[in-house]
């Protein structure tokens, strides 16, 4: 605030500068002698010793625009001016008086506040005493850096426990003593990089990814972090590509390439994708054009069929008839819910002897399959290489586009919904489609596709079974696996299933572990820290596999439990199914043995 | 309080006797107070304290030793303790690790900060059982009156009262924060009043600087303070040069 000045004189507000206070007033009858006036100055004439001042607002300077001119009272008077005012007039008023009485001498902080505004530094004091001189004092002695050094070592010092826990295998304790060390020191770069290796052999690929960056960004040089960086982002992309997800891993793949340049297993994985990219586009363009002829063909009977099932469909498998109508329409229609189906791990291979057999005989198929479907962009340019060596059938006829031609005929009965299940795949065998969901539409409960051709063609059935499961294998391609799945889920459904398999989650491991270890092989350098990514990745398979679909029991005993089942539902909705069934299943035991 | 002395285990011995012994005791534990009180001038400064904690903890320092002998406390200990309390008194809380490797390192030069292991644990609890010492001996009165505010409200009036171009031209301000931290080495800041510290410094600075303040019926400094006299000031200011001359006979 500026000083207050009492002058003697007289100062010229000319009229035009006194804004009116009403429409019709007069303005000057607005003020009266003795007021007292704020009003901007104008002008300064200092030779005719005249001032001239407004009582326009923009008389003003900016900064104080927000003074409000006109009449005001004693009261509004700058503190200072009134308060000195005051003592002048007081004689037993001293400067400690008046200090003491103001608001601000007890404020706390006054020291600081005037300090600033006095503008003298409290953090480099100044000092005449020679040995306290700003220049002796040292940056390293100082309270913050030591601060930092000293948590740096003590987070060193519960970095190397936990490693040591690590590598004992006692994982907990080791994330325990990493997040410890996290704590003492955030952004430790030692304990970052070992608890995203941690993550990464846990299979969290994300949250070592994450670790490894920020490791780096404090420490661009780091070479382990660089490394498992790089192995991460590959495996991370390689996860993505069997998601479908190509673009963000041919993403992943060139980061990991930028990082480390001679890293061979990204260099490779980034080829085959690119690859991949070209074909599954060149596939699409392909597919669409035979998807606009087809679309016509199919509609009617694709609405009869829909029909149809609407009627007989049960809730549990709807979402999969919704999928038979979306195939129908659109081929490249790819839900998510087929996504997730995915990563259903193929079912395992707890089949009984005969169904053994069987599976038997198609593996020799895959290895071939598994290159050709590389080398055969599908429509949805899907990279599957996990084929269902699922003891149940078998394929959705939408595979006969890759080998099986011969067998079309027979798995198309037994296919059914499960090939619809499967994947909005090409209408190319519409007419089998059409057979399929005609005779899947009893289906709908107990989803049993090789019951559909009725009781007594469960012995032809197994037959067909054996058939389809050829093709299966000649198709290799995750529509096998899924409708595999289908089936095989559908006689567990059928009854109390209590034997949920957990280990068609392993199953499904292995054949990926198959798959994997022909693919990827290479890619695993470092062993390091990655020792059971494929099972845990098979893990979140199977576990993703969940809630829609149960375990796979694949003995002949709950086939035939399911054609109970599906005889029962067919003409009459029994209330006692399960003894029915039970006397059938009795019934058989008795005849086979 | 054992654990501290290995503070001060460095060869020279900042409190070793010095050669001759002719030296009274009186005028040893002189030096050793001034010594302990730049010790916490210093160790303030390397933990980013401000002026008045760090007066309240050389005050405390003062006060407890006016109480006890040098001989039976381990003064750098009661330092700690002191900057430790005085850093809760202010409302400037400082964590007892910094203390700790602030002082550490002042007594072992470029060394490695301290392991988190039972020596240091040990001597935490050193410096907290000490601060129960102090704030006992001194009945629990920590809160005292510092000079810094009055002298920054005097400096304000006197720079309105100063011609603008002569105060701008000397560094009157920085001088009179710097005389008055140097104050607390010694025990004349709580031999005296606040004020009159607060006066005698702003004094001094200007003397020094030959800046004009204008006269009236009194002097400014009367104005400002009543009850202050010029012996007051005179003592004051050959107190703060005492000090000064000291620094070249203890370092």
């Amino acid at each position: 605030m500026d000083d207050v000045l009492e002058e003697e004189g007289k100062a010229l507000c000319p009229l035009r500068d006194v804004p009116s206070n009403g429409n019709h007033d007069d303005p000057l009858s607005y003020y009266q002698i003795n007021d007292l006036i704020r009003a901007g100055v104008k002008d300064i004439d200092r030779y005719h010793e005249k001032i001239t001042i407004s009582l326009q607002p923009s008389s003003l300077a900016p900064n104080l625009m927000n003074l409000k001119l006109g009449v005001f009272s004693r009261d509004d008077l700058p503190l200072q001016y009134s308060r000195s005012v005051r003592v002048a007039n007081d004689n037993t008023e001293t400067y400690e008086r008046v200090l003491e009485g103001t608001l601000g001498y007890s404020n706390p902080s006054n020291v600081e506040y005037l300090l600033g505004k006095i503008g003298v530094s409290d953090t480099q004091p100044p000092s005449l005493m020679r040995g306290l001189q700003s220049k002796h004092f040292l940056e390293e002695d100082f309270a913050k850096t030591i601060r930092k050094k000293q948590s740096a070592s003590w987070a060193l010092k519960c970095v190397r426990v936990g490693v040591d826990h690590f590598k004992s295998g006692r994982h907990v304790e080791a994330m325990n003593e990493y997040n410890k060390a996290l704590e003492i020191d955030t952004n430790n770069v030692e304990a970052l990089v070992a608890r995203g290796a941690l993550y990464a052999n846990k299979g969290s690929l994300l949250k070592a990814i994450t670790d490894f960056e920020l490791a780096l960004e404090s420490c661009p040089t780091h070479r382990n972090a660089k490394k498992y960086l790089c192995q991460t982002l590959v495996e991370r992309g390689g996860q993505l590509e069997e998601e479908e997800k190509l673009v963000t891993a041919e993403g992943l793949y060139r980061k990991a390439l930028t990082l480390d340049n001679s890293f061979q297993d990204a260099k490779e994985a980034l080829q085959k994708i690119e690859l991949l990219i070209q074909k599954s586009l060149k596939l699409r363009e392909e597919a669409a054009a035979k998807e606009v002829e087809k679309a016509k063909n199919v509609e009617t009977s694709a609405e009869k069929i829909a029909k149809s099932k609407k009627k007989n469909r049960k809730h549990r498998r709807s979402s999969r008839g919704k999928k038979h109508q979306q195939r129908v329409s659109s081929r490249d229609n790819r839900s998510v819910a087929d996504e997730e189906e995915e990563w259903y791990p193929a079912p395992p291979n707890t089949s009984a002897s005969f169904l053994d057999q069987k599976s038997s005989v198609v593996r020799p198929f895959e290895g071939p399959e598994r290159t050709e479907e590389y080398s055969q962009p599908r429509s949805k340019g899907r990279n599957h290489s996990y084929h269902s060596l699922s003891s149940v059938s078998t394929d959705a006829p939408d595979n006969s586009r890759f080998e099986d031609d011969p067998f079309d005929a027979s798995p198309q009965r037994a296919e059914g919904s499960k090939g619809k299940g499967v994947c909005g795949e090409k209408t190319s065998d519409g007419d089998v489609n059409e057979r399929e969901r005609e005779g899947s539409r009893g289906q709908r409960k107990s989803q049993g596709q090789e019951l559909q051709s009725g009781p007594q063609d469960v012995p032809s059935s197994l037959g067909k079974v054996k058939h389809r499961r050829m093709s299966s294998s000649s198709a290799g391609s995750e529509h096998s696996r899924k409708s595999d799945q289908y089936a095989n889920d559908l006689p567990s459904q059928s009854h109390i299933s209590t034997s949920r398999r957990s280990d068609s989650g392993k199953y499904g491991s292995t054949e990926r572990g198959d798959k994997k270890g022909l693919n990827r092989g290479t890619r695993r350098s470092d062993g390091d820290y990655r020792s059971s990514t494929d099972t845990t990745r098979n893990g979140n398979g199977s576990s993703a596999e969940g809630n829609q679909k149960k375990e796979l029991p694949t003995n002949l005993l709950d086939l035939f439990s399911q054609i109970a089942q599906f005889e029962k539902e067919k003409c009459v909705k029994p209330k006692s199914e399960f003894s029915f069934s039970k006397l059938l299943l009795s019934y058989v035991i008795k005849t086979i043995n | 309080m054992e654990t501290v002395s290995r503070l001060d285990s460095t060869p020279g011995g900042k409190r070793g006797p010095p050669a001759w012994d002719t030296e009274t005791d009186s005028t040893r534990e002189i030096k050793t107070h001034f010594r302990v009180c730049r010790f916490i001038m210093e160790t303030g400064v390397k933990l980013g304290m401000r002026s008045v904690p760090v007066a309240t903890a050389c005050v405390l320092y003062h006060q407890f030793f006016q109480c006890v002998s040098v001989t039976v406390y381990e003064p750098y200990l009661v330092a700690m303790s002191c900057i430790y309390l005085a850093g809760k008194v202010e409302e400037q809380h400082l964590r007892t690790r910094d203390i700790i490797n602030v002082c550490h390192r002042y007594f072992h030069s470029s060394s490695e900060p301290l392991a988190c292991d039972g020596a240091f644990w040990d001597l935490r609890d050193s410096v907290v059982q000490c601060e129960l010492l102090v704030l006992r001996q001194l009945n629990f009165h920590v809160s005292f009156q510092h000079p810094h505010k009055y002298l920054l409200h005097y400096l304000l009036s006197v720079k309105s009262l100063v011609n603008r171009h002569a105060w701008s031209r000397t560094p009157v301000a920085e001088t009179t924060w710097a005389l008055l931290r140097d104050c607390y080495h010694g025990t004349m800041c709580v031999r005296h009043a606040p004020q009159h510290i607060a006066i005698a410094t702003l004094y001094l600075a200007l003397l020094s600087y030959g800046v004009e303040v204008p006269v009236g019926e009194r002097e400014w400094w009367q104005v400002l303070c009543e009850d202050v006299t010029k012996e007051h000031i005179d003592a004051i200011i050959s107190d703060l040069l005492q000090l000064y001359d000291m620094e070249a006979r203890c370092t």
